[in-house]
């Protein structure tokens, strides 16, 4: 294996094979279609590599053929997938298996009867300021009961700190 | 047995890459995600060695080596990420290394043509139906991997006979034509025993990647081919017109 085709059919070889296993693994029906693209991708590589092999353009031209089917496949899977979604709310490959065999089980309930319940994992905390604005408690020393008037519009003003944190909250979330 | 002794080093790349896969692969376990990407890049780098044979122009070698592994690399972190949107972008970058591998060999019309479709078209498409349908939050499907060990298993017994009959191949070639590559033209040109259609061939100087030619033989030889293919784009467009969902009131 030390041509200077084979590395070539090698990587295309690789592309492929790592593509049928993300179609084989994975269940959102998303990932499966970019997963299907990767396998066009490695026989593409493949074919042109054939093409520089032989020195002619056969490769080539079917190469062409390969991205006009490609995007067929892409457009018409993404309307089929969002058709899905809509019916089910949920991306979930494993939800469509009404076309099993009669006697099986459905996949799910075999695939998920070892395995520990799914715990979503923790929302991440981002590090965030201390909010600034913290109205100040200026009160005229004279007369105890009249609020200084350069402080009173802050008092109003929407830097108030709970609502800071309001805002804080709806723009992470 | 002595065939698989003589090549176990390949086996042993192999091995690794598929070691890297599973580990990334998700599941019920959080792990590092350093380990599966470190065990990934050992077996590219063994796999390097193993195929490169060192004769060919140094700079070939080098785009070349650089293309593969950000390929694969790219494709390993593509099929293993946890989040779509992730997946799509290492998507992107597999077609863009992709395109790099075809400039390589002489076909610039095709990656230009890659890079417009794929990259222009079908990742945009893809990003914006998860943008439509992508549920908040990590879902469940995302987090758990359907029979990761078997799958990764049969891909790479796959990948193993697709290699050994490589080397098979290439040990027959080499005994049967020992003559020494030549260095102006990596390959040996062997347009003799492989016929092609009559618009599809070149001649022995004429280069491979000239859009004359490529048209010569689409609009030549394939000629009923490119009808049917624009059909297809037509009805598939249709298709997916009428396919898609509507809202529920007005149109579209």
């Amino acid at each position: 294996m030390t041509g200077d085709v084979e590395r070539y059919l090698v990587v295309g070889a690789l592309l492929f094979v790592l593509g049928a296993l993300g179609f084989f693994t994975r269940r959102n029906l998303i990932v499966l279609m970019l997963s299907a693209e990767m396998m066009l991708h490695g026989v593409s590589l493949t074919l042109v590599t054939f093409s520089r092999m032989h020195h002619n353009l056969e490769g080539q031209a079917f190469t062409i053929f390969i991205l006009t089917v490609a995007t067929c496949e892409a457009g018409l899977a993404l309307a089929v997938i969002l058709a899905l979604y809509q019916k089910s709310n949920s991306l979930d490959v494993e939800l469509w298996t009404d076309l099993r065999e009669a006697d099986l089980p459905p996949p799910m309930a075999a695939e998920d009867a070892g395995q520990r319940p799914f715990v979503p994992p923790e929302p991440k905390t981002f590090p965030r300021l201390t909010p600034a604005g913290v109205v100040p408690d200026i009160r005229d020393e004279h007369d105890p009961d009249r609020v200084d008037d350069a402080a009173s519009p802050t008092a109003e003003s929407p830097l108030e700190p709970s609502k800071v944190e309001d805002v804080i909250k709806t723009a992470v979330r | 047995m002595d065939w698989i002794g003589q090549h176990w080093l390949d086996w042993a790349s192999l091995l690794l890459i598929a070691a890297g896969v599973l580990w990334l692969m998700p599941g019920a376990a959080r792990r590092p995600k350093v380990v599966g990407v470190l065990l990934a890049l050992a077996g590219t780098a063994l796999l390097a060695t193993r195929v490169d044979n060192f004769s060919s122009p140094i700079g070939e070698s080098v785009l070349f080596w650089l293309f593969a592994a950000v390929a694969i690399l790219s494709a390993v972190l593509m099929i293993t990420n946890r989040n779509p949107v992730y997946s799509a972008l290492w998507f992107a970058i597999v077609t863009l290394s992709t395109c790099g591998l075809f400039l390589l060999q002489f076909a610039p019309f095709l990656a230009a043509a890659t890079v417009v479709i794929y990259a222009g078209a079908i990742v945009v498409t893809f990003v914006f139906v998860i943008m439509l349908a992508q549920q908040s939050g990590a879902t469940m499907y995302d987090q758990r991997s359907r029979q990761p060990l078997a799958a990764t298993i049969a891909a790479f017994v796959m990948l193993a006979a697709i290699v050994g009959v490589l080397q098979n191949v290439g040990e027959s070639l080499r005994d049967s034509n020992p003559r020494p590559p030549r260095r102006t033209r990596p390959l040996e040109a062997s347009s003799a025993d492989v016929v092609a259609n009559p618009l599809s061939g070149l001649a022995a100087d004429e280069p491979l990647g000239k859009m004359h030619a490529i048209g010569r033989s689409l609009f030549g030889d394939y000629l009923f081919a490119v009808e049917l293919a624009g059909t297809l784009l037509l009805v598939a467009t249709i298709g997916a017109i009428a396919i898609a969902p509507r809202r529920r009131r007005g149109t579209l």
